[in-house]
């Protein structure tokens, strides 16, 4: 039982990476961002290639992070400066990076158990050595994890980051401030989508390989984390929106944990995680009958 | 309405908490992790089974199973088999490479042995070194190369529609275009991406005017077979299957591997493997060597065709 609880909040860690580069695009920019689903293979593919060839394990999430940041500013610049829209900027990103993670990857990759990653490599292992394997992915994916939020926090205190915050609330005060809300649009994709591929790099570690379909439903899954996330922390205003989507991540991953665990006929898998949803979402909709309120308004 | 839906999540919650309590009977539990509802993967979960009753094992008495189905999605994958891990079960049967890979990773910290099926290339996808072993439904090309030549004398070219980001049909592409010269073929093959350009891609086949057709496993091709079944009948084109279910659906004929066998033979493994007979580590994984030719006499009636005696004599009849 412990070790299912480990093993699912790893998952929510690990994803609420992907899911803080979501709540950037499409709380913060209001941008419906679908370069996600390629972005978090591209992770991958990379971390894959790179590990296969022997570069040091902790140096692929770095590389994860500049590809992610590379993708992100491919679909700002089609949005932004060849004026397509910002739906269609993000399925052309996507569309095009299914084919250049397969170029980078080869095909579908696996990375051998005797390759080192960055839960077995001897740094981790001289720290947490006396952990199992499954106690020491916890602990490596929270301190990457917490890292980028903390970051993100320090980010948005920034000047560059209000401003980052005005393009989505406000954008006639970014226009008003005599700065260009485009750049802001692109620096907030690239911040996005490095976060993404960092979540895939993650995901490459833990899981020793790269597939070609591991991106399908990333978007979906952190838009989910975010609104399920922020409906949680709705009332209290000083949870940072950061916390609430870690929260959301991992209630999500419980969720089908709880699924799963529930024994009950495997196809119904997705029907009853739907159904956990749901109930989530309304139990944090209701506050002293609001509910009917606004089902009446 | 806030209490019913309050209360129902804590029954699901008490509910999926009294599913982990269960663990503590001594019958050893065999975790299915299947990535997704399909025939052939659905015939390996059904062989396999069959294969641990063959093997003198009996469900509730040896083993209990629970089965998981990941609905191809390769995140679910990896949760399905951290459960199994958690669980402690006795063994993890893998079926399809997401879901074996998911499983390895899982099991790495507790060893727990894994069983795969259907990977054609167990040792690219890296699933050789370990406590693991399975079985591979590499596609017999030799026999399907002969059969289409038997059927059909004077055909020049083969058409294939394949996934170009699956690895199991990279490979068998691979191995028709090296071995189609012997026959006297020339393989025209082209790659799509998804599932929505497979009967684009028929379409250019038919354009191109291919003597036939032959199926890979690819998922992506099998998954809308009936849709190209329906233009390439209407240019009386022969598709030739690549196992038993696709002969079923209306191909003319297929050299392939029967799935329920595939998985038998793996379930096999896994009862030695529960009887402690051996160790999944120092079993190597296992091929089909046996492959059997199914030939579906309605759409070989159709297309104008006529199965040599030395074939239909041995060959299944699909319907």
């Amino acid at each position: 039982m412990l070790d299912l609880i480990i093993s699912t909040l790893t998952q929510g860690f690990i994803y609420a990476m992907l899911s803080f580069g979501i709540y950037i695009t499409y709380k913060i920019l209001d941008f419906p961002d679908l370069t996600v689903d390629g972005s978090f293979p591209l992770g991958a593919a990379v971390t894959a290639v790179l590990l296969v060839k022997g570069v040091n394990p902790y140096l692929t999430l770095l590389a994860a992070v500049a590809v992610g940041a590379v993708a992100g500013f491919v679909t700002g610049f089609i949005h932004v400066r060849l004026r397509v829209r910002d739906l269609l900027a993000g399925i052309i990103t996507m569309t095009a990076l299914f084919s250049i993670n397969l170029q980078i990857a080869g095909s579908n990759l696996s990375v051998a158990r005797s390759v080192e990653t960055i839960f077995t490599a001897a740094p981790t292992m001289a720290v947490l050595g006396s952990l199992t394997l499954i106690q020491r992915k916890l602990i490596v994916s929270l301190i990457i994890m917490i890292v980028c939020k903390i970051l993100l926090d320090l980010y948005f205190k920034t000047k560059n980051g209000f401003l980052l915050k005005a393009v989505g609330d406000n954008n006639a005060l970014v226009t008003t401030l005599a700065k260009d809300m485009g750049r802001m649009k692109i620096i907030g994709l690239s911040l996005s989508n490095a976060l993404v591929a960092l979540s895939g790099s993650v995901v490459c570690h833990e899981q020793r390989s790269f597939s070609s379909m591991m991106g399908t439903g990333q978007m979906v899954f952190g838009l989910a984390a975010v609104i399920i996330g922020t409906t949680l922390f709705k009332r209290m205003s000083f949870v940072k929106g950061t916390t609430a989507v870690i929260a959301g991540s991992v209630v999500y991953k419980a969720c089908i944990q709880i699924a799963i665990s529930l024994g009950l006929p495997a196809n119904l898998l997705k029907l009853i995680t739907a159904v956990l949803f749901l109930a989530i979402l309304v139990l944090g909709n209701i506050e002293k009958g609001s509910v009917k309120k606004s089902v009446r308004a | 309405m806030k209490k019913i839906i309050a209360i129902l999540t804590v029954a699901l919650l008490a509910l999926s908490f009294a599913g982990c309590g269960k663990k503590e009977s001594k019958v050893p539990v065999i975790g299915i992790s299947q990535y997704g509802e399909h025939a052939s993967l659905d015939n390996c979960r059904e062989g396999f089974l069959e294969g641990l009753k063959e093997a003198g094992l009996e469900e509730n008495k040896d083993f209990t199973i629970d089965y998981q189905n990941a609905s191809f999605d390769n995140s679910t994958a990896t949760q399905i088999a951290q459960n199994f891990s958690s669980k402690n079960v006795a063994l993890m049967c893998a079926i399809a490479t997401p879901s074996a890979t998911a499983c390895f990773a899982a099991a790495e910290d507790k060893d727990i042995p894994v069983v795969f099926n259907a990977i054609t290339d167990p040792k690219e996808a890296n699933l050789t070194e370990g406590n693991i072993t399975g079985v591979s439904d590499k596609l017999p090309v030799d026999p399907q190369l002969e059969l289409i030549r038997k059927i059909q004398p004077d055909a020049k070219t083969i058409g294939i529609i394949y996934t170009t980001s699956e690895p199991n049909s990279v490979s068998a592409i691979a191995e028709y275009k090296e071995k189609a010269d012997k026959y006297g073929f020339e393989i025209v093959e082209i790659g799509v991406a998804d599932q929505a350009s497979v009967t684009q891609a028929a379409d250019t086949l038919i354009n191109k005017k291919v003597d036939c057709i032959t199926n890979l496993t690819d998922n992506n091709v099998v998954g809308v077979l009936s849709a190209i079944l329906e233009k390439t009948n209407a240019a009386k084109i022969p598709v030739y299957g690549s196992e038993i279910e696709q002969v079923k659906k209306g191909c003319v004929a297929s050299a392939g591997i029967d799935y329920i066998e595939l998985g038998k033979m793996a379930g096999k493994q896994a009862a030695q493997i529960l009887k402690g007979e051996k160790k999944a580590s120092d079993m190597p994984y296992e091929t089909v060597t046996e492959y059997s030719t199914y030939v579906n006499s309605d759409a070989v009636a159709a297309m104008g065709l006529t199965v040599p005696s030395d074939i239909s004599d041995k060959a299944i009849e699909c319907k």
